[in-house]
């Protein structure tokens, strides 16, 4: 990184994400010997900087003392009723709400978080490249600005991933839950497996299970109940519409092998297979092959 | 007919299948791929220009406002893709509005007229031409819009 190419809040970030580096050293005794040497002697012409010393220590003391060890704090406000506290919250240090109350944490520069009543969420890392919570239980709904995998909320059952995007995460303790994007896309990893959600579409969590499959908050009821039960493909193939093909591609992933081509032929039926997108190649779950094939189908959702 | 008679048929059926060809395709904005447009109205990509990173787009937003014909222009923003533009909401919330999308390439033209609602554009209600649409079709198309067909 070279800093002169920052703007001057990226250089505050990177001077402070420094400073969190550098560990404190003593100073040598001949440093104080030559101060107090230098403060016995009559005044001289010395006189003009020493006279800033004083101003100068107080001043370094403060940027000390101003500049947190663990990371940027966020301005937390909490809310009960119709009164506003406002504060500051840094890594480390939980928000718990109860049913009467809520909060709203500005994170850094990228967006705010929400913290619905009877949440409770804690803040694992205020750095800038990773901007973290640990979503314990309860709801948050987060509208963040920002490039991609900045932002991440924990749960139990897994990690949502900002792709640039707007949404509420309802998590259990036990990490069941619902999330559901209202602007760009969100992924959901857990163990390997991970749910891409784009707005308007919605993904159940699941304890010790991960990400279900997502779905269109429009998608019919029995259609969206046929895909959390695995025996139910065919209901699912049968009632799926052109923009299900955000739930069919991800069961290419996650149905047996056997099953593949069955949910590939029901896509290939429902929208035009592009180019670049082969039955093999897709049947053989190429990441490339099926990276395009979701770019492509993104524009029919 | 003769030889020269079929030659002329086919070969303005030809022109009029090239015409055609240049076209949009609508979505949402998350078809972007890009986090910067995700407030956009939606995004569009043109369909059959030889050269993507070439063809003018405008458009404008039509609407009727309490009663009142309205019209807006519209911030049309290229993407980091070659052909693929998003469209900024510029007008305001209340009233029935369509956007009314003009395309040039080279010889060839393009147009199409996007319903708008709270939740953002009908995909089912859209028009497409393959020529600006005409005055007459705007209207058309906003009052089908204002009485909420699909006309």
């Amino acid at each position: 990184m070279n800093p002169s190419n920052l703007n001057p809040s990226k250089l505050e970030q990177f001077g402070a994400s420094m400073l969190e580096h550098l560990p404190p050293v003593k100073a040598p005794d001949r440093i104080w010997t030559a101060v107090e040497a230098a403060l016995d002697r009559p005044p001289v012409r010395r006189r003009r900087w020493t006279h800033l010393l004083v101003p100068l220590a107080a001043a370094a003391a403060l940027v000390y003392w101003a500049i947190p060890r663990h990371g940027v704090r966020w301005d937390v406000v909490r809310i009960h009723g119709a009164e506003h506290v406002t504060g500051k919250i840094a890594a480390g240090q939980w928000i718990e709400t109860d049913g009467g109350s809520r909060a709203t944490v500005t994170v850094g520069s990228i967006g705010t978080v929400d913290v619905s009543p009877n949440t409770k969420l804690r803040v694992v890392a205020t750095k800038p490249g990773d901007h973290r919570f640990a979503l314990s239980r309860g709801e948050i709904h987060a509208t963040i600005s920002a490039p991609p995998r900045l932002f991440f909320v924990e749960t139990a059952s897994g990690t949502a991933v900002d792709l640039g995007c707007e949404y509420s995460l309802r998590s259990g303790e036990d990490g069941e839950g619902l999330l559901q994007v209202t602007r760009g896309w969100v992924s959901f990893q857990w163990n390997g497996v991970e749910s891409l959600v784009p707005a308007g579409a919605s993904c159940r969590t699941r304890a010790e299970g991960g990400p279900g499959i997502p779905y269109f908050d429009d998608a019919s009821e029995s259609f969206r109940q046929a895909l959390d039960n695995p025996t139910s493909l065919d209901t699912v193939l049968s009632a799926a519409r052109a923009r299900d093909t955000l739930s069919l591609w991800h069961l290419l992933w996650r149905v047996p092998p056997a099953d593949r081509a069955r949910v590939y032929d029901r896509m290939a039926a429902l929208t035009p297979v592009p180019e670049g997108v082969s039955r093999d190649l897709a049947l053989r779950l190429d990441p490339a092959t099926l990276a395009r094939w979701k770019d492509e189908l993104a524009w029919t959702w | 007919m003769s030889r020269l008679g079929i030659a002329l048929l086919a070969l303005a059926a030809a022109g009029l299948l090239a015409g055609e060809d240049f076209t949009f395709t609508l979505a949402s904005p998350v078809a972007a791929q890009d986090f910067r447009f995700k407030m956009a109205a939606f995004v569009f990509r043109t369909e059959g220009c030889a050269e993507p990173a070439k063809p003018e787009v405008t458009a404008t937003a039509e609407g009727v406002v309490a009663g009142v014909r309205r019209s807006v222009a519209v911030q049309v923003m290229a993407t980091g893709k070659p052909g693929i533009f998003a469209v900024g909401q510029t007008w305001p919330p209340e009233g029935k509005w369509l956007v009314n999308l003009k395309g040039v390439c080279g010889a060839h033209r393009a147009g199409a007229l996007v319903p708008m609602n709270e939740k953002g554009f009908i995909r089912e209600s859209a028009k497409f031409f393959p020529r600006p649409a005409t005055t007459g079709e705007i209207e058309a198309s906003l009052k089908a819009h204002s009485e909420g067909g699909k006309k």
